[in-house]
């Protein structure tokens, strides 16, 4: 049985949504923990604030908790579902306040609001994989790479990045094309994506 | 157009699986893609891997741990939530009675336009209202039970890919919040769905087809519409 936090530890994602489902909120815990971090970091790439960050990821946790019997398995894994949860909120959150940070689209910047002890960069979890990444983006060509980090992390569609970079829509969707292309080429060559 | 920018001559649908898989095609235009994705295998393999790579997107962010302060934050509140979703179940299994009346009033008040399956004899049945659907296939009722809702869909149309039915609920004329029910349909189009907290001051349950994840405000007209009461009627 799986009487105590440690236990539940040892579950994979699916058993522990089902233990949610029942309104399991040590379950909950554990998957927060496994997840959280990733989501934090997803949010406060977009959102350029802690304070917005937390709040967007709580919200997502929050739909995470009351519709967890309606994850459905076959739609992607847990990870999966709470990332998208936090990014579209992240978007919401910027339809709500007619604004975006654009600050929120440089890391360096973002990292340098980021005081706290308790944000000190994950050291050995996600590292490998957060690395990879990064790399693979950065081995793009700045115009692919714009574009791409425009429409994910900034929530832009391809015409507010056509009109921002003053560049006709078909080669937005163009390089945004090449871009996932040459991602996929790499990220299967490391084994990140198959 | 920078070199090397030229679209692959091997298949060209506008570039649409890359924008959509970044989120980035206007809502319009990913409807349109949608429906081309039921005809286009091309654009569905093109879809499937760029998704893929969509997915990881996340870790190329910095990452780090979430904040101690918001995760004592998250798990007070679902502690507290959990406390009054058990102390809410106690108090409508006391109030039985009268909720099965009122419940009953409203479903007679809407029986004028459309079918209303009452099973009041015992006091004990769910009382059934049926749903309008706009725009979509198939059937839906809202059921209430002791207080307790669940929306029950039938040979309901299946959803566009990255897509997911979003529960909403109304009361009188305020804006529709989210009832935090996100659900999807398998082939068969069925499915039954619970409906947390109180339902009693609710006047309508909305369903919309948002963004997979949810959103917190509807971004589409409700394709289900379930009246409960009399008011609004």
């Amino acid at each position: 049985m799986f009487g105590n936090r440690r236990s539940l530890r040892e579950l994979a994602d699916d058993d522990l949504m089902a233990r949610v489902r029942e309104g399991d909120a040590r379950a909950f815990e554990v998957l927060f923990d496994r997840h959280g971090g990733p989501a934090f970091s997803l949010a406060f790439r977009m959102c350029g604030s802690r304070a917005r960050a937390e709040d967007v990821v709580q919200e997502a946790f929050l739909s995470l908790w009351r519709a967890g019997g309606r994850y459905d398995p076959s739609r992607g894994s847990v990870r999966s579902w709470v990332l998208s949860t936090v990014h579209n909120r992240a978007i919401d959150s910027f339809r709500r306040q007619s604004a975006r940070p654009a600050g929120s689209l440089e890391e360096s910047g973002a990292a340098e609001r980021l005081a706290a002890a308790e944000l000190t960069e994950v050291e050995v979890e996600r590292r490998s994989e957060a690395d990879q990444l990064r790399q693979a983006l950065a081995k793009l060509p700045d115009e692919q790479r714009k574009v791409i980090e425009l429409a994910y992390f900034g929530g832009f569609t391809h015409q507010q990045i056509a009109a921002m970079l003053e560049l006709p829509e078909g080669t937005v969707k163009g390089r945004m094309r090449l871009g996932l292309g040459k991602l996929r080429v790499t990220l299967t060559e490391v084994g990140v994506v198959p | 157009m920078s070199a090397g920018e030229q679209m692959s001559d091997r298949h060209d649908c506008g570039g649409d699986a890359a924008a959509y898989a970044l989120g980035a095609l206007e809502p319009g235009e990913a409807e349109v893609f949608r429906e081309h994705l039921r005809e286009c295998a091309v654009c569905r393999d093109e879809l499937q891997a760029f998704t893929a790579v969509a997915r990881e997107l996340p870790l190329a962010a910095r990452q780090y741990r979430a904040p101690a302060g918001l995760r004592r934050r998250l798990l007070a509140q679902v502690r507290e939530e959990r406390a009054a979703t058990a102390a809410g179940r106690a108090g409508r299994t006391a109030r039985r009675p009268a909720r099965g009346l009122l419940a009953a009033a409203g479903s007679l008040a809407v029986a004028a336009a459309a079918v209303v399956v009452l099973e009041l004899s015992s006091g004990l049945g769910p009382t059934v209202f049926p749903a309008q659907l706009r725009g979509v296939g198939g059937s839906a009722q809202v059921r209430v039970t002791h207080g307790r809702a669940e929306l029950v869909v039938r040979h309901l149309s299946a959803l566009g890919r990255n897509q997911v039915y979003e529960v909403w609920l109304q009361s009188g004329t305020a804006a529709p919040r989210p009832a935090s029910v996100l659900f999807g349909v398998g082939p068969s189009g069925d499915a039954q769905v619970g409906i947390p907290g109180e339902i009693g001051h609710v006047s309508a349950v909305l369903v919309t087809r948002e963004p997979l994840g949810g959103t917190s405000v509807p971004t589409a007209a409700p394709v289900i519409v379930a009246r409960l009461d009399k008011a609004d009627d």
